[in-house]
């Protein structure tokens, strides 16, 4: 459906994007994920037409959109990371007003709007002026009217910055819903690694302009599969446990933090009595000790040496 | 574009205050500094022999447009001078008059002029009474009464002209003021009404539209349509607020005025695209208007005519700003009488400025977008 081409953005003398490919099914929910300043935003800008790429090529239904943006802006649903709504007027308004210059007119556009405030949970609201919502309303809001004219493709560029649990679930929940029941494909940029685990089918990630990592997200944690991660918790940790623990030929790495001590062996080393007996010898009380699964914090952590949202 | 234009018109109208805050500062300034009375002067006058009330002189004084002649008695008219509140006051005798001095300036021998001719004419009335008496022996009043008749509507119909050299200049201050406030003020109603192109470009707004099936040259002349509008709609309340509640009197051609304001909007209009398309955040359009719209003003004449400027080189300057030739026109207009070929070198230059601004702002605006 999508493709990017070895794309490229670069401002002055960086590269905001580089050389970045990509492709998208229709009805996927691709992830892109990244920290702050990875280049998310700048290709999502690209890949909607938006900004115009330094070198490389979008191909929307195997046709380059930098010669004909037409056939992608018509199917395309856009939600800024910006609340990108007139605040002065009320939310039934704002939603008229998108919805007018979508050449949506008399009943379609009133049926669309109910059908739209309904989804986005603001029914009730809709007289009221936007300057008066919550960040999560607006959020949502902001959703509501890039689904006005039913688009084949919906890019949410960090669509649940700033905003209270409730409505990010509320907001994710509506993302998978739109997905399942009206098959709509999805680009979907965050740095929260759990939304995009938890939405994504395909996920691609990004640092500071790299492609870095891409595939589903078993594919992606398989990256880590040659270790595994022990956590030990204990309330008084003391120096020769944790001592005893990097001394230990068969430990790659320790790390402590609070009351919690993280250990990377490799995935064949059963370090679960090891560690028994060192914190026995060490006179230390242990509160448990769990073996974890990767995350993509993980994997993120493991290819750049920082954390997603560093 | 009409649903653009159609958003714009609702918040304009659910928050009017910016704009009436223009419209009331405009009005008030031009009011304050332009003085209430424009310029007529204050000159008080006692009668010293009653034989001169309901005389031609007292007529005559009455009409005068420089001067308003307030009669009251001789301690009042000495107090007020004593004070300062008067320059000068006069005297009324039956045969003559005295001018009391309180302050010698360039006033005093206007009046003293004044009131001499209204002396004259009242000479020249009783020459012509006596004369009709002496011819045809008829009463006084009956002459007075043939002469106000014959004055009112006179066999011949004399018009007299002046011709005005290319250096003569007049500086009429309560117009200058009205019309230096009213294109300075709308300048800020303009730019910040242009400025919702940076907003909505920064919020993803603009983004949103460009993405729709709406035409980017929809986009452009919605916001230019709807600045246009406001920015005339506040001069258009102004002149008229002048010239029907205050009685400031713009000429002959009041309508020809109103329309003298169509291509200075305009050129402001384009000037606000040209700085959006500059500035690259509101912190910097925040900080950019407030410094050319005052600097305009100065260099344009707004604040005071260009007439006392000397600088060859702020001269020079004054001939790329808008204010300038916005002034040129209005002046031209109500104080020159300028015919339409006069008024063409002012509407072309803001037309021209109105255009090249348009041009350059919107593609320094279309650079970042494909």
């Amino acid at each position: 459906m999508l493709e990017l081409v070895n794309l490229s953005k670069k401002f002055k003398h960086l590269y905001a994007v580089k050389n970045l490919n990509m492709f998208i099914e229709k009805g996927e929910i691709v992830g892109l994920l990244g920290p702050n300043g990875a280049g998310k935003s700048t290709a999502i800008t690209m890949l909607s037409s938006l900004v115009e790429p330094t070198t490389g090529d979008v191909r929307f239904k195997n046709k380059s959109i930098l010669k004909s943006p037409g056939p992608i802006r018509r199917v395309i649903g856009m939600v800024p990371q910006e609340i990108a709504l007139y605040n002065d007027l009320s939310a039934e308004e704002n939603l008229q007003f998108f919805g007018r210059i979508y050449r949506l007119k008399g009943n379609d556009l009133k049926q669309k709007i109910d059908e739209i405030l309904e989804l986005i949970g603001l029914a009730d609201r809709r007289k009221d002026i936007v300057k008066k919502f919550s960040g999560g309303m607006k959020r949502r809001l902001n959703i509501g009217v890039a689904l006005l004219h039913n688009p084949e493709l919906i890019i949410m560029d960090e669509p649940t910055v700033g905003i209270d649990p409730q409505s990010r679930n509320y907001i994710l929940e509506t993302v998978k819903r739109l997905n399942e029941e009206k098959q709509m494909t999805v680009i979907y940029t965050s740095h929260y690694m759990e939304e995009v685990e938890f939405l994504c089918d395909r996920i691609y990630i990004m640092d500071q302009g790299n492609l870095i990592a891409s595939g589903t997200k078993e594919e992606i944690k398989r990256i880590l599969s040659a270790e595994k991660t022990i956590i030990v918790k204990a309330d008084r940790l003391n120096n020769t446990f944790i001592d005893s623990l990097k001394q230990n030929p068969t430990i790659n790495r320790v790390t402590v933090e609070n009351k919690t001590v993280t250990i990377i062996v490799p995935k064949e080393i059963n370090i679960f009595q090891t560690v028994l007996k060192l914190a026995e010898e060490a006179k230390l009380e242990l509160n448990s000790v769990d073996i974890k699964t990767p995350t993509l914090e993980d994997v993120f952590l493991h290819l750049t040496g920082r954390a997603l949202r560093d | 574009m009409i649903g653009i234009l159609l958003a714009k018109i609702k918040i304009f109208i659910r928050y009017p205050l910016t704009f009436l805050a223009m419209v009331v500062m405009s009005i008030g300034f031009a009011l304050i500094i332009g003085g209430g009375n424009g310029n007529v002067i204050n000159v008080p006058v006692y009668v010293a022999d009653d034989a001169i009330r309901g005389t031609v002189v007292e007529d005559i004084l009455n009409e005068s447009e420089a001067f308003k002649f307030n009669y009251m008695s001789k301690a009042e008219v000495k107090q007020q001078i004593a004070n300062g509140k008067a320059e000068t006051g006069v005297a009324l005798y039956e045969g003559d008059f005295r001018v009391l001095v309180g302050v010698d300036s360039p006033n005093v021998n206007l009046v003293q002029q004044t009131v001499n001719g209204a002396y004259s004419k009242k000479l020249q009335y009783e020459q012509i009474y006596t004369a009709a008496n002496a011819t045809t022996n008829s009463d006084k009043e009956e002459v007075k009464k043939e002469l106000e008749e014959t004055i009112a509507d006179p066999i011949f119909s004399i018009q007299s002209a002046n011709f005005r050299g290319s250096d003569a200049v007049i500086i009429n201050r309560k117009l200058h003021t009205i019309f230096g406030f009213t294109l300075f003020f709308v300048i800020y109603t303009i730019a910040y009404n242009v400025f919702h192109i940076l907003e909505e470009k920064n919020n993803g707004v603009w983004d949103r539209i460009i993405l729709s099936p709406a035409r980017k040259w929809e986009m452009y002349v919605a916001n230019f349509l709807y600045s246009f509008g406001t920015g005339y709609l506040q001069v258009l309340i102004i002149f008229l607020v002048f010239r029907y509640w205050v009685g400031v009197d713009f000429g002959s051609n009041f309508g020809v005025a109103l329309l003298m304001l169509i291509p200075y909007v305009f050129a402001i209009v384009a000037l606000s695209i040209l700085i959006t398309g500059i500035v690259k955040t509101v912190q910097q359009f925040n900080a950019v208007i407030p410094i050319i719209a005052v600097s305009m003003a100065m260099i344009g004449g707004a604040y005071w005519p260009l007439e006392i400027v000397s600088s060859k080189f702020m001269l020079a300057l004054a001939k790329i700003v808008p204010i300038t030739y916005g002034m040129e026109a209005l002046n031209g207009v109500a104080i020159y009488g300028y015919s339409l070929n006069e008024l063409l070198y002012p509407i072309s230059i803001l037309l021209l400025m109105g255009v090249v601004m348009t041009g350059v702002g919107i593609h320094l605006m279309e650079k970042r977008h494909v």
